[in-house]
């Protein structure tokens, strides 16, 4: 009996509970909470300056929130304080958790001093562990998943910014990561290149990867994702289904940023 | 022009060489590793570290180093000579060596010029490669040395290249505290033989060898990482 109720209950991914940030002066999370369980894929769109990528960015500790509760996989990270700077208690914790949370950049931050398959096999081999040749196998086929196999010993300057962010999938997928996190993978791309790295995120929400993601391209947030949240000043202003937020919210602000986001002038 | 003495001093010659190869070498090496914690101290080390180094490279790079030398050697090496422990020491034969006391000098002063130029790399690295690190769960040592020093070294090339030579160009220093290296080598050969200008001219051409060798062995590591510049 106990048993089955545990696995019903079994604990979500990420669970993020009343977030608040702030920059100074400047209020940039207001209270923001999320959930998501094995398998969703939740978008969080919203104008630049509604606190999107600083609410991804609290979730693997690259921002430290000023109050609120972050969970991964049930574990709470232990946040305390020191020279009245919100600080983790225990970075090893952190160091911790981090290693199964991948994130991808909007400016990709590939290591420029490493081929393409050393990015792919660095956190593998110097963070978990994983032999030298099982992490090259293992890299070599991640990185023909992405098409970047014949580019694996180009170093990152002599990519185009779709290869660049295809590979930095690849490393993030090399460390076989239970969330990934997106910080706006095509804001930084040509557009004719966003189709490239978002057919890869679409492959890897089919396959029921958990990924939480920030991004502009409203087509793709409809289409890939299980739960979209809309962010306003550092407030969820609506959230819900795809369906629900795209055509049937009630939020007049929602409303008008999306038709603004559809047709731009 | 009059080169006749050449066989004749060719050993000495020989040895002044070498001996300002071990200069460089071995100031250049100690003098680097010590400017990794110098730079390392004020970008990411807390107030007291930070304050303590740029006190440390202000005072080194604002005196003069023939000064030094000479605060080491006839400063540091008489207090040693009153030490009896020392004086009869089994170390007395290096300590009463002006090579070591050059050695030193130099290497303290490759530490400060050489921390500066790394800390500007070190700062030069963008946030987000270091972030992307930190998002995988690596550890700061880690990330320090996988990460951070290789590519602020990589920004620094160029600069330490330059540092390396400036340095070869500093050890005739040494020939002021009775270190015959290639220049108290040119310097014994002007005093026995009366010429001004051949010595000179000799050991002039062998150290502009000498910066071009460690231009080009700079460039060449340079290039173990291709990039791509230009408008």
């Amino acid at each position: 009996m106990q048993q089955a109720n545990e696995t019903e209950t079994k604990a979500p991914a990420v669970a993020v509970d009343d977030l608040h940030k702030s920059f100074g002066e400047l209020e940039v999370l207001k209270g923001i909470s999320l959930s998501a369980r094995d398998g969703d894929v939740v978008s969080i769109i919203g104008a630049s300056g509604s606190g999107k990528s600083t609410f991804l960015r609290c979730i693997n500790l690259l921002e430290v929130p000023d109050r609120g509760r972050i969970a991964i996989n049930g574990e709470e990270i232990r946040l305390t304080e020191r020279r009245g700077e919100p600080v983790p208690a225990d970075r090893r914790q952190v160091e911790r958790i981090r290693t199964r949370l991948a994130m991808v950049f909007q400016s990709f931050n590939l290591w420029p001093h490493m081929t393409v398959l050393g990015n792919v096999i660095e956190a593998p081999v110097h963070v978990l562990g994983v032999p030298r040749k099982e992490a090259v196998e293992q890299a070599e086929e991640l990185l023909g998943r992405v098409g970047l196999y014949e580019k694996r010993d180009a170093y990152p300057a002599f990519l185009s910014g779709g290869q660049c962010q295809r590979a930095a999938i690849a490393r993030a997928l090399a460390v076989q990561p239970d969330v990934m996190l997106f910080d706006e993978p095509t804001s930084a791309l040509d557009p004719e290149l966003v189709g490239e790295v978002l057919k890869v995120i679409q492959s890897l929400a089919e396959e029921g990867r958990t990924m939480i993601l920030v991004t502009h391209e409203m087509a793709f947030a409809r289409d890939v994702s299980t739960h979209v949240m809309f962010l306003h000043e550092g407030l969820v202003e609506e959230e819900g289904a795809p369906d629900k937020v795209f055509r049937q919210t009630s939020s007049e602000r929602c409303r008008a940023f999306l038709s603004r986001a559809s047709h731009p002038q | 022009m009059d080169f006749d003495w050449l066989p004749r001093y060719w050993p000495l010659l020989v040895e002044g060489f070498w001996r300002t190869l071990w200069l460089v070498a071995l100031s250049g090496v100690f003098g680097f590793l010590l400017a990794i914690p110098v730079a390392l101290a004020q970008v990411a080390g807390g107030r007291i570290l930070a304050g303590l180094s740029r006190a440390f490279t202000t005072t080194i790079r604002g005196t003069p180093l023939l000064v030094q030398l000479y605060l080491v050697y006839y400063g540091l090496g008489s207090l040693m000579a009153d030490i009896p422990a020392i004086r009869y020491g089994p170390l007395w034969p290096y300590l009463r060596d002006g090579f070591w006391y050059a050695t030193f000098a130099f290497t303290i002063s490759v530490a400060a010029y050489q921390g500066e130029i790394i800390r500007g790399g070190l700062l030069a690295v963008p946030r987000g490669e270091i972030e992307a690190a930190r998002a995988f769960g690596m550890r700061r040592s880690r990330i320090l040395r996988r990460i951070w020093l290789p590519r602020a070294l990589q920004v620094s090339l160029p600069a330490l290249s330059g540092e390396a030579i400036l340095l070869l160009k500093s050890t005739p220093l040494a020939a002021t505290v009775t270190v015959i290296d290639l220049f108290g080598a040119a310097n014994v050969v002007r005093s026995e033989t009366f010429l001004t200008y051949e010595p000179l001219l000799f050991v002039a051409a062998v150290y502009v060898l000498c910066a071009f060798v460690i231009a080009v062995a700079f460039r060449l590591i340079e290039r173990r990482v291709p990039s791509r510049r230009g408008l």
